[in-house]
């Protein structure tokens, strides 16, 4: 769904940029010698850029609080996962992973309740990235060597989730991979 | 046959980074974090036994783990764990369990111990053994291995942080920093940090340092990295322009 | 004005830029016709052709500025020819020691060798990752020897503060700036910039290198270096052919010079800064990274679109509204080359939204937008410029038929093949694969329409090709 609004605002801004420079390429195009090009360019350009100021601005306050950090950050989760990634696979684990001897085990996780993933590599940089029963990617962190990233959601539909890897790992990074079930 | 010298270099090179990448994790603090503690009984200082949960339930635990006969490690640790906690003498959000994983020790041995460190009238410092002490290593995570040979336990150095829940929040292995003890204290005290660096041998290049006692964080020595592209930009553009300018003045 | 050897030197560059150019998109067409499914390459071969393509494309596009500002430059100050020809050695040097480390040590990092990849890759010849850091020297030694000559000449002329047009701040300067000498300045700072933080990168990893694993690096440093010099020399490299615009588009159009105004010399100071930030929008999805700077790459990113749509793009369209002018291939391509960075532009501020970046970092869309404004903008400006400095020197020249058609190609081939990626990046399909898994097929079909409109925008450039490489041949042939 995100994905879709995404990209209707952008097409039709992008529409938007091709009837403005078609429109001004045209009137040059049947100028006659005489004319005398924008008036008052200065106020214009004054007033456009005012606009654009404030298309920013609200867009920014309006986005930046639904920023991956800020949500959830005031509950405690349900679940925890702890997730160690390599090249070229996803360990998950209701416990902690052991680097020396990493492995992992199928993972439920509830409903409609926080789940909080700890996300950390043992080799290289991976992305831990979810997709949703209809193939959406619905929310990634990165997965960096010696830090551990919280990334926490709240599944609203039960299913399998896929996760792939978003981070280029090297010659398998296409078929890295892994999936969950949210019951 | 340079060919292979230099590969078997490479190779040792390799490994060597690769080793020390790995080694470098520190995924033993990870194990057991947010697992609900075992409730063991407890025998306090004054001879009285409680519940685990009713020492958590009061307020939340630094759980030490160690045991008196040590030759080791355990009065260091406990040295430093005393001198840091007594840095904050206003921060009173929690209390320290100092428990010995030891059967032979006894609460007597403990009251030796806590009178060495002249910690036995305070009541930030509960002293204790108990009989369970195999179920509480388990649920921990702890694994001291006898050692018959030396009569020692070979163990590590282990700091637990219990929330007012009963859940282990974070864990820390040997002798650490004020700030690593922060930290613990924060994370007993359910404050959230969206993420966390993992112990390694290379935080001298870190970019940042979280500091739990304000909830933000403060630059590292790496910041000056990113920062430096910048700022040797401008130097070479004074320096240039003063050089150019000097030689001709025009 | 300008040297004979200038001359010669800029139709090399020039030559040097297209052939390279055009084995890049031929690169680029396998790899998308591998994630369609019609060519099967091994992904080793795909990765490393991966890397090919972004960093020949990275390096052309910067040394095509590059070269496009050095000899405009003649106009205003001297220029050191030596230098011109040491980036052009050591830009070829650079380039074969790269191309072997890829196409024969199969080094497959990417471009952004993010660390420590090149220390882990597999099934690369062992010696590649020494070669491609040690190339990445050379380009970098080279191409800062370059920056460093240019802005010096500038600050031979021009005072700091009249080299970034302080003075127009104030009224009525007592010394005029030309625009082309303050964009020049502002865009070497920046390139100057990220190639200091290649050297530090670089410095970092041989240090890890050839420590025997007694140094290893901090992670979180590293991207944040590595993203410094590759999203600013990215960015810089555009802003070089706006230099070019801001020069030649008022005279090629037969119009009176643009000058430089207050409102110019702020907004091309404030671009300085926010490109220097801006470099923070790679790193949202890293948590660890404070969130404060997370906050100030979405503030950077959003404010360096306002002196970019607000002076540069709308002063382009005051020029062309109403006004009766020339019209001629270079101020086209100059024209649909803006068109190409504003919607470009636009792709990349819809990423450079925290929230959004949680659904589209890494996906098609990353590659859709960048290549909107490479392929679709700063390609352009740089041709614009190639087919104006061909026909400089060129007796009679016809006006080329099929140059309607020719820009027709252009437009519907890369229209199309950037359709594919934003509508790739829509579905949620993953950048830098080399086939899609199962449930993802449907990249597949996306990647056959991109490679196919690919094809036909690759056919305009070969046109382009043979137009300005004839002229610039004769360039080169002609007695010095």
């Amino acid at each position: 769904m995100h994905q879709n609004s995404i990209l209707l605002l952008f097409l039709a801004l992008a529409v938007i940029a091709v009837i403005v420079f078609t429109y001004v390429y045209l009137s040059s195009k049947n100028a006659e010698q005489s004319e005398q090009g924008m008036a008052q360019p200065l106020k214009k350009r004054f007033w456009f850029l005012l606009i654009l100021f404030v298309i920013l601005a609200i867009f920014a306050s309006v986005t930046i609080p639904k920023s991956p950090y800020f949500l959830f950050a005031d509950e405690t989760p349900a679940k925890i996962v702890h997730v160690s990634s390599m090249q070229f696979a996803f360990f998950l684990s209701e416990h902690a992973i052991d680097p020396k001897n990493p492995s992992g085990e199928p993972i439920e996780l509830p409903v409609n309740e926080l789940v909080e993933f700890r996300v950390t590599s043992l080799d290289v940089n991976h992305g831990f990235a979810i997709y949703d029963g209809s193939n959406r990617l619905i929310t990634q962190t990165q997965a960096m060597p010696g830090y551990v990233n919280r990334l926490r959601y709240k599944f609203t539909e039960p299913g399998t989730y896929n996760i792939l890897c978003l981070e280029y790992c090297g010659m398998a990074h296409q078929i890295m991979r892994s999936s969950f079930i949210v019951k | 046959m340079f060919k292979n010298i230099v590969f078997t270099i490479i190779t040792i090179i390799f490994a060597l980074i690769a080793n020390a990448q790995t080694a470098s994790t520190g995924m033993e603090e990870e194990s057991n974090i947010y697992e609900k503690l075992f409730d063991v009984p407890l025998h306090v200082n004054d001879g009285q036994q409680i519940a685990f949960s009713t020492l958590y339930h009061q307020k939340p635990l630094l759980v030490a783990l160690i045991f008196t006969r040590c030759s080791g490690i355990c009065s260091p640790f406990l040295l430093q764990l005393k001198d840091n906690v007594q840095l904050k003498p206003d921060d009173k959000s929690f209390q320290i369990l100092v428990i010995s994983f030891d059967p032979r020790d006894d609460l007597e041995d403990m009251g030796v111990m806590a009178r060495k460190f002249g910690l036995e009238n305070d009541p930030q410092w509960v002293f204790a053994v108990t009989d369970s002490i195999e179920q509480l290593n388990h649920s921990i995570g702890f694994h001291p291995v006898w050692d018959s040979e030396s009569d020692q336990f070979d163990h590590d150095a282990l700091l637990v942080g219990i929330n007012g829940e009963g859940y282990i929040t974070k864990k820390l292995i040997g002798i650490r920093k004020r700030h690593d003890l922060d930290l613990l204290i924060s994370s007993v005290n359910n404050v959230f940090s969206p993420t966390y660096r993992l112990p390694s041998k290379n935080s001298l290049f870190s970019c940042f340092n979280y500091d739990p006692k304000t909830g933000k964080n403060t630059p590292g020595l790496g910041l000056l990295f990113i920062a430096l592209p910048a700022v040797l930009t401008v130097l070479l553009l004074i320096f240039i322009s003063r050089v150019v300018h000097n030689r001709l003045p025009d | 004005m300008e040297s004979i050897k200038l001359r010669k030197i800029t139709s090399v560059w020039i030559l040097a830029v297209f052939v390279l150019f055009i084995v890049s998109i031929i690169l680029g067409i396998l790899m998308r016709l591998n994630q369609g499914g019609v060519i099967n390459q091994n992904p080793v071969t795909f990765y490393a052709n991966m890397t090919t393509h972004g960093l020949t494309m990275i390096g052309i596009w910067f040394v095509a500025g590059m070269a496009a500002i050095n000899y405009l430059m003649e106009r205003y100050v001297k220029t050191s020819y030596t230098v011109n020809l040491i980036a052009l050695v050591l830009t070829v040097i650079g380039v074969l020691m790269f191309w072997v480390s890829t196409f024969i040590g199969k080094f497959h990092a990417a471009w952004t060798f993010l660390y420590p990849l090149p220390f882990k890759l597999l099934g690369a010849e062992s010696w590649s990752t020494l070669l491609f850091l040690l190339a990445l020297t050379i380009f970098g030694i080279g191409w800062l020897i370059w920056s460093v000559s240019l802005m010096t000449q500038i600050l031979r002329k021009y005072s700091i503060s009249q080299a970034f047009a302080w003075q127009h701040f104030k009224k009525n300067p007592s010394v005029d700036t030309p625009p082309f000498i303050l964009i020049s300045m502002i865009t070497l700072i920046g390139v100057i910039a990220s190639l200091l933080a290649a050297v530090v990168l670089l410095a970092l990893l041989f240090a890890e290198y050839f420590s025997n694993g007694s140094f290893v690096n901090d992670a979180l440093l590293m991207k944040n270096l590595t993203y410094f010099f590759g999203h600013t020399i990215a960015n810089e490299m555009l802003y070089l052919g706006l230099a070019v615009i801001y020069e030649l588009f008022s005279e090629v159009s037969g119009r009176p010079k643009w000058k430089t105004t207050w409102y110019v010399a702020l907004a091309w100071n404030c671009t300085l800064v926010f490109i220097l930030t801006a470099f923070f929008h790679h790193l949202y999805m890293d948590f660890v990274q404070p969130e404060g700077f997370q906050i100030i790459g979405q503030m950077a990113s959003y404010l360096a679109s306002l002196p970019a749509a607000g002076v540069t793009v709308f002063s382009v369209l005051i020029a062309v509204y109403r006004t009766k002018m020339k019209w001629t291939l270079t101020n086209l391509l100059f024209f649909i080359g803006v068109a190409g960075w504003v919607i470009g532009g636009l792709g990349a501020v819809i990423d450079a939204t925290i929230s959004n970046n949680v659904v589209l970092h890494n996906t098609l869309w990353v590659p859709a937008h960048f290549h909107t404004y490479n392929a679709m903008g700063n390609v352009l400006f740089s041709i614009g410029f190639f087919y104006w400095f061909s026909t400089q020197f060129a007796e009679n020249i016809k006006p080329e038929r099929f140059t309607k058609w020719t820009l027709a190609t252009l437009l519907i081939g890369g229209a199309g093949f950037l359709l594919a990626f934003y509508y790739g990046g829509a579905d949620s399909i993953p950048r830098r694969y080399s086939v899609y898994p199962a449930e993802l097929s449907i990249g597949a079909p996306w990647a056959v329409v991109g490679a196919i409109f690919a094809t036909v925008y690759l056919i305009a450039i070969l046109v382009f090709f043979y137009n300005i490489s004839k002229r610039c041949l004769k360039i080169l042939s002609s007695p010095s």
